[in-house]
């Protein structure tokens, strides 16, 4: 039976929609993964299971939160076994950067930060925690209220909160342990 | 100029993440924005959590996905 126009049309609304953010979802799958290959295949089998339960997705709702979430749970599922609920993030301890630049450093904080790479900035990103990664991913690099954050990651706001604290102390760590041997800066780390 | 009584440095600081991430109420936001045009350090220090966001996602916020990946999907798609 040919199918109906508004149909049709339902659907040409969603592909073109869903397609939009190929590139975001794309850049995410890479982060999580850190493999282009496994990235690739992480954003083809999210397309995948989109389109099958495509009828679940509601018009006017935020189509890319879905889509991330159908793709965070893909993640976990295949490439980690587990959805990550009971993976321990114990062991970053407490540091803030910005204290210990203060503390440690005659060079403004502003200065470190401007001395970055981009690609010092990445690294630093793809080492955190798969927990820690996801969450900096979802809020800071896709701009996701906490809100919506959670509803993707299935916790409460709060434990979005947490994890995003604890995993801007785990990047800080990282990028200042880069600064030291790259010598932007000098000092002991804390 | 004195810091806003209603925001002391350490109510700010446990703030200035939720600052970053424009998730402050109307209120809290209201006195975190007083305290911060009245306080240096709080000042800095948003500073610094607002460049480290900002930095982070410029870092990672580029990149296209593969055009041959666009158009096995577009064929899955259609």
């Amino acid at each position: 039976m040919a199918e109906a126009p508004n149909e049709s049309k339902g659907a040409a609304d969603f592909a073109s929609e869903a397609i939009s953010y190929l590139d975001t979802l794309y850049r995410g799958a890479l982060r999580l993964t850190r493999d282009p290959a496994q990235a690739e295949d992480l954003v083809q089998d999210t397309y995948v299971r989109a389109l099958r339960y495509q009828h679940s997705y509601r018009i006017g709702t935020n189509m890319k939160a879905w889509l991330f979430a159908i793709m965070r749970n893909l993640f976990w599922d295949r490439f980690k076994g587990r959805r990550g609920e009971n993976v321990s993030l114990d062991g970053d301890g407490e540091f803030g950067l910005y204290d210990t630049l203060k503390d440690e450093t005659a060079k403004p904080e502003s200065e470190v930060l401007d001395s970055l790479a981009a690609s010092e900035v990445v690294r630093a990103v793809e080492q955190l925690a798969e927990l820690h990664r996801e969450v900096v991913l979802l809020v800071d690099v896709e701009g996701f209220s906490y809100k919506d954050a959670a509803e993707v990651m299935g916790v409460p706001i709060g434990t979005v909160m947490s994890r995003l604290h604890r995993a801007r102390q785990a990047l800080q760590k990282s990028l200042w342990e880069y600064a030291q041997e790259s010598g932007i800066v000098h000092g002991e780390s804390g | 100029m004195r810091a806003d009584k209603r925001m002391n440095c350490p109510d700010c600081r446990q703030r200035l993440e939720q600052f970053v991430d424009r998730e402050l109420d109307d209120d809290d936001l209201r006195h975190l924005e007083q305290h911060l045009s009245a306080c240096r350090d709080c000042a800095d220090e948003y500073q610094w959590h607002a460049s480290l966001k900002r930095l982070v996602r410029v870092s990672c916020g580029e990149g296209e996905a593969p055009a041959q990946l666009r158009e096995r999907l577009l064929q899955i798609l259609s």
